[in-house]
């Protein structure tokens, strides 16, 4: 299996807070060592990996994961604590898997 | 029960131009663990159709502890009115304790609302949908025309599903304007949240809903201060010129 983290840089050039919190959270939970890569996806540069392998998977957010077996098509995960669940079999706190979830759905509703 | 082979995507396109009173009634066949959500604003109207179809109904409301004492009575209103069990869900005490202690009682005006709402929103309706198969929810396409259009009528709820368990939601209210539930309300003597005569269309906790002008979005009244953060998850594609 390759897992690959890709991580945005706004268009303005900053780093994406969302993408630093993943990589923090990555480090915290003791996950880092399973990423084999990490590409940038620059939205300055359409030719950017990161952009090239967001416009290839139809990928619409930042941070994702791309993960890649011998079997079967890569998958992709947008929501960190998903990916931690279903790939690393690991579980990440409550609250961080609230925020997850309200970052990765309009819930302005509840 | 619930239907073998349950097609959201199938049904949400059978049930699309069907009323909301269909779509409860679909929502309820198909499954037994399923509950109503019920914000204590205008998704009052999923109530009085569910409670004419079934009058046992399961209803829930999350009670963030932050909400207008309008909205509190409104509850207490609807489940004397429809002869109801309500679930009013609490947040864990400790983890608002902790939030209050090291960041006050309005850090959301500084640090966005996502923390707050993870605590007092999210965490106990997770905890509350974990036991369910599906929810029906009042959300409208019109909410939120930037993001919302795309509400199906039933779906799958890739928030609340997982590895091991497909979860549904149903929106019986998808394409309703907000002009047709109050016509539902009006002609159905259905009891309203009093904050709606003071200009509240979108009703949530209280120091994160301002009422709104004619005219103005409904969301304009709901964490008005962080507009511009919103999209940031989003990925851009720069357009170059060559
Ligand atoms: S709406 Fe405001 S007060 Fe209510 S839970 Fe969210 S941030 Fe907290």
């Amino acid at each position: 299996m390759k897992i690959t983290f890709v991580k945005k840089i706004k268009i303005d050039g900053s780093p994406c807070r969302k993408c630093a919190e993943v990589q923090s959270r990555l480090e915290k939970d003791g996950y880092i060592d399973k990423i084999d890569r990490t590409v940038i996806a620059d939205e300055r540069d359409n030719n950017s990996e990161g952009i090239q392998l967001a416009t290839l998977y139809e990928v619409d957010r930042a941070p994702f994961f791309i993960v890649e077996s011998d079997v079967g098509d890569p998958l992709i995960y947008t929501v960190y604590f998903k990916f931690v669940n279903e790939i690393l079999s690991g579980k990440t706190n409550e609250e961080d898997t609230a925020k997850d979830i309200l970052d990765s759905n309009d819930l302005d509703f509840i | 029960m619930i239907i073998k082979n349950f097609d959201p995507k199938q049904l949400a396109q059978e049930y699309d131009g069907l009323s909301p009173a269909a779509i409860i009634k679909l929502a309820l066949k198909s499954f037994d663990k399923i509950a109503i959500s019920f914000s204590g604003a205008e998704d009052v109207v999923l109530v009085d159709i569910a409670t004419k179809i079934n009058p046992n109904v399961k209803v829930f409301s999350l009670d963030t502890g932050r909400l207008h004492p309008e909205t509190y009575r409104f509850i207490e209103q609807v489940r004397a009115h429809y002869n109801i069990e309500i679930d009013v869900l609490s947040p864990d005490a400790k983890a608002v304790q902790d939030l209050v202690r090291s960041k006050g009682l309005y850090s959301f005006y500084k640090d966005g609302h996502k923390e707050c709402c993870s605590i007092r929103k999210v965490i106990p309706l997770r905890r509350h949908l974990a036991v369910l198969d599906a929810w029906i929810t009042g959300q409208r396409k019109d909410q939120s025309p930037d993001t919302r259009n795309a509400v199906p009528v039933v779906e799958k709820d890739a928030a609340f599903s997982s590895a091991d368990k497909n979860f549904y939601k149903f929106n019986p209210l998808a394409n309703w304007s907000s002009a047709e539930v109050w016509e539902y309300i009006r002609s159905n003597d259905v009891p309203f949240n009093a904050l709606h005569e003071q200009g509240f269309s979108s009703i949530g906790c209280e120091p994160c809903t301002r009422p709104v002008l004619p005219n103005q979005h409904e969301r304009e009244g709901r964490w008005w201060w962080e507009e511009s953060t919103q999209k940031e998850c989003g990925l851009h594609v720069a357009d170059q010129k060559k």
